[in-house]
C-alpha cells in the first residue's frame, strides 16, 4: 500500500471554517522559548498534523491551521512555549471528524 | 432566575456527558448538555473498543435498533508479538460471543456518539423536561462559574447559565477541570500517550474474506514490540469496522520526546512503518485511506488522575478524569467513560431528592466510583499497567517468542532440536531466565 505523505493525510481532514480567510487562533506558541532556550524542539516531531516545523536554519516556526486538536503539543512542551485552548466554533479552526 | 435554573449542566457530548444525560433524562432531571462540535463526536476519536455490557443497561437491547450506532460486535481476539519480520499471535475466536449483549462493540465515535445523542434526545421527550432540557452544540464553554468557592454554572460567550450541578466530561485535554483547580494548570507528559489513527476503506467482501468476518463479527488484534512502535513506549491496533478498518499506534508522548529525535522520525513516520511492517501490510493490502486522525489518550497509570473527582457543585467523568485502562487484557476507556457517566448523574438525581448539592454530597460520587469495576481496576491493575511498559516484556519477549517460534516451527530436514534447547536458545539471545521469571512474577501479581 502506497505511503501517504503528511500533506495528503492531512488533505483527508475536514476542517471547520475553511472558507472563512481569518481564523482565530486557538493555541499560541512562543517560539523565541522554542528557539533559545529549548534543547530538544521535540513538537517538530511530535505534533501528528506537521504545525510545527524547522527551517533550514533550526528554527522552530507554528501555524494553527492544519491542528486536529490532539492535544499532544501542550504535554510535549515541557518548557511552557504552547499555550492551549479549544477553537472557538464560530471563528477558530479545528476538525469536525467522518469517522473519529 | 430560579426557573431557568438546571439541575445540572454537562460540559461535553462524549460518551462519559451522554451517558450522563441519558441517566438524567430518564430521571425526569432538567439538564443543558453542552457540546462544542457541531454534533456528538464530531471532536472525537477513539481505537476503538467499547468493552463490556454497560451500553445495555443504557438502551436496552440496543442491538434490536437497525441502525445501532456501533459497527461490529468482537467476536475474534488477536494479541500479537512481533519482531522486524514476524507475529506470535495469541488467538481467540469463539461463537460464545455472538449472543447478545455484546462482551464489545467496535465503534466509529462520529458515528456512535451522534446514535447515543439521538437517544437522549429521545429520553428528553419523554421526560418531564421535553421542553426544558436540552443538548447544545456548537458552544464552547470557556468558564466554570463559581460564587462563594460553589460551582454555580457556566459561561460561554456573553452567556452564562446557571445549574445545581455541573458534570464535567471535557474530554482528556481537561481545560476547565484544570480551571477550578481539580488538575495541575501543567500536566506532564509523563502518562500520557498519543494515539494517531487511519481508517482504511475496503470492499466489504474483501473486508469480510480477509479477516473472517461474518454478518456483523468483528476482529480487534493488538500488537506489541518494538519493530511496531519503532522503540517508543506503546502498542499498536487494527479493528474491523463494517467497511473499514481503524489501524494504529498509541505511543508514550515522553519516550517521543526522548528518542524520536535520535531517529529523526516524526510520529506519522512511526505509523508509515508500523503499516509497511511485514505483518501488517498484507493485512491492508488494497485498502482506501478514508481518514487520519490523533488524539491524547490517558496510559491507564492512576498518577496521572486529577486530586480529586468532586467539589462543591462539580464532578468529573470519563477521560476528563484520566479514567482508562490498559492491562494488557484490553484497553479499556469508553466503558469507563460510560460508567462514570451513569454514577456522576445518579449522583446528581440522589443530590437533588436531598437538595444538597455541597461538597459532602458530591463525595457520594467519589465513593460510588471506588466500588465500582471502574477505580476496582484502576486500583487493582497498576502492577499490570508498569508491566506493560517494561522493557523486558515490550522489547525482549516480543523477539524472544518470534525466535522461538522461528526455530520451531521450521523444518530443516535434519535432526530436531529438543523445544527445552531451542527456547533457552531464544532466552539467551534476547534476554536471561533471570528477567523472564522477573517478568512472570509481576504479570502473576499484576493480573
Amino acid at each position: 500500500m502506497k505511503q501517504l505523505t503528511i500533506s495528503e493525510r492531512l488533505g483527508l481532514v475536514r476542517y471547520r471554517n475553511q472558507s472563512k480567510t481569518k481564523a482565530k487562533a486557538h493555541i499560541e506558541v512562543e517560539t523565541d522559548i522554542c528557539n533559545t532556550t529549548c534543547q530538544h524542539k521535540c513538537t517538530t516531531l511530535v505534533c501528528p498534523a506537521n504545525c510545527y516545523t524547522l527551517d533550514e536554519m533550526q528554527q522552530v516556526h507554528f501555524q494553527f491551521e492544519d491542528c486536529i486538536e490532539c492535544g499532544t503539543c501542550m504535554y510535549a512542551c515541557d518548557q511552557g512555549a504552547v499555550k492551549w485552548n479549544y477553537p472557538d466554533p464560530e471563528i477558530g479552526r479545528g476538525i469536525d471528524w467522518n469517522f473519529g | 432566575m430560579e426557573e431557568d435554573k438546571f439541575d445540572c449542566i454537562i460540559v461535553g457530548g462524549g460518551i462519559a456527558g451522554l451517558s450522563a444525560a441519558l441517566t438524567l433524562a430518564k430521571a425526569n432531571k432538567k439538564f443543558l448538555l453542552i457540546e462544542r462540535g457541531e454534533f456528538s463526536g464530531a471532536k472525537n476519536v477513539s481505537g476503538g473498543v467499547l468493552w463490556g455490557t454497560d451500553l445495555n443497561r443504557l438502551v436496552p437491547n440496543y442491538w434490536e435498533d437497525e441502525n445501532a450506532g456501533f459497527e461490529r460486535f468482537i467476536k475474534h481476539r488477536k494479541l500479537t508479538f512481533a519482531d522486524h519480520e514476524s507475529g506470535f499471535s495469541l488467538d481467540f475466536k469463539s461463537a460464545h460471543y455472538e449472543t447478545p449483549p455484546y462482551a464489545g462493540l467496535v465503534v466509529l465515535r462520529s458515528k456512535f456518539d451522534n446514535w447515543l445523542a439521538g437517544k437522549v434526545e429521545e429520553a428528553i421527550a419523554e421526560s418531564d423536561f421535553a421542553e426544558d432540557s436540552l443538548v447544545a452544540t456548537n458552544i464552547l464553554v470557556e468558564e466554570i462559574v463559581k460564587e462563594n468557592g460553589k460551582v454555580i454554572g457556566i459561561r460561554a460567550g456573553e452567556d452564562v447559565f446557571h445549574a445545581d450541578s455541573v458534570i464535567l466530561a471535557e474530554g482528556v485535554n481537561n481545560l476547565l477541570t484544570r480551571q477550578i483547580g481539580l488538575q495541575d494548570d501543567y500536566v506532564p507528559a509523563d502518562y500520557l500517550a498519543t494515539g494517531i489513527k487511519e481508517v482504511i476503506r475496503f470492499d466489504q467482501k474483501v473486508l469480510e474474506d480477509r479477516f473472517q468476518l461474518d454478518g456483523l463479527s468483528g476482529m480487534s488484534n493488538e500488537f506489541v514490540g518494538a519493530s511496531i512502535t519503532s522503540g517508543i513506549e506503546g502498542g499498536g491496533f487494527l479493528y474491523t469496522n463494517k467497511e473499514s478498518i481503524s489501524i494504529g499506534l498509541v505511543l508514550g508522548i515522553k519516550d517521543m520526546r526522548e528518542k524520536l529525535k535520535k531517529s529523526g522520525k516524526s510520529i506519522y513516520d512511526v505509523l508509515n512503518d508500523f503499516k509497511a511492517h511485514p505483518i501488517i501490510k498484507d493485512m491492508i493490502k488494497g485498502g482506501e485511506v478514508v481518514e487520519y486522525s490523533a488524539h491524547v489518550v490517558s496510559m491507564g497509570d492512576k498518577r496521572v488522575m486529577p486530586k480529586e473527582l468532586y467539589a462543591d457543585g462539580v464532578l468529573i467523568a470519563g477521560e476528563a478524569a484520566n479514567l482508562l485502562m490498559n492491562s494488557g487484557k484490553a484497553i479499556q476507556g469508553m466503558d469507563y467513560a460510560m460508567h462514570s457517566g451513569i454514577l456522576a448523574a445518579e449522583t446528581v438525581i440522589e443530590a437533588k431528592e436531598k437538595g444538597d448539592f455541597s461538597a459532602s454530597s458530591m463525595k457520594n460520587y467519589r465513593t460510588k466510583l471506588e466500588n465500582s469495576y471502574v477505580m476496582k481496576d484502576m486500583n487493582n491493575l497498576q502492577g499490570a499497567v508498569h508491566l506493560l511498559h517494561d522493557k523486558t516484556l515490550m522489547n525482549d519477549v516480543p523477539n524472544l517468542v518470534c525466535d522461538f517460534a522461528k526455530d520451531f516451527f521450521t523444518i530443516k530436514n535434519e535432526p530436531m532440536q529438543p523445544t527445552r534447547k531451542i527456547f533457552g536458545k531464544a532466552v539467551a539471545k534476547h534476554s536471561s531466565w533471570l528477567d523472564l521469571i522477573k517478568i512472570g512474577i509481576k504479570g502473576a501479581k499484576a493480573l
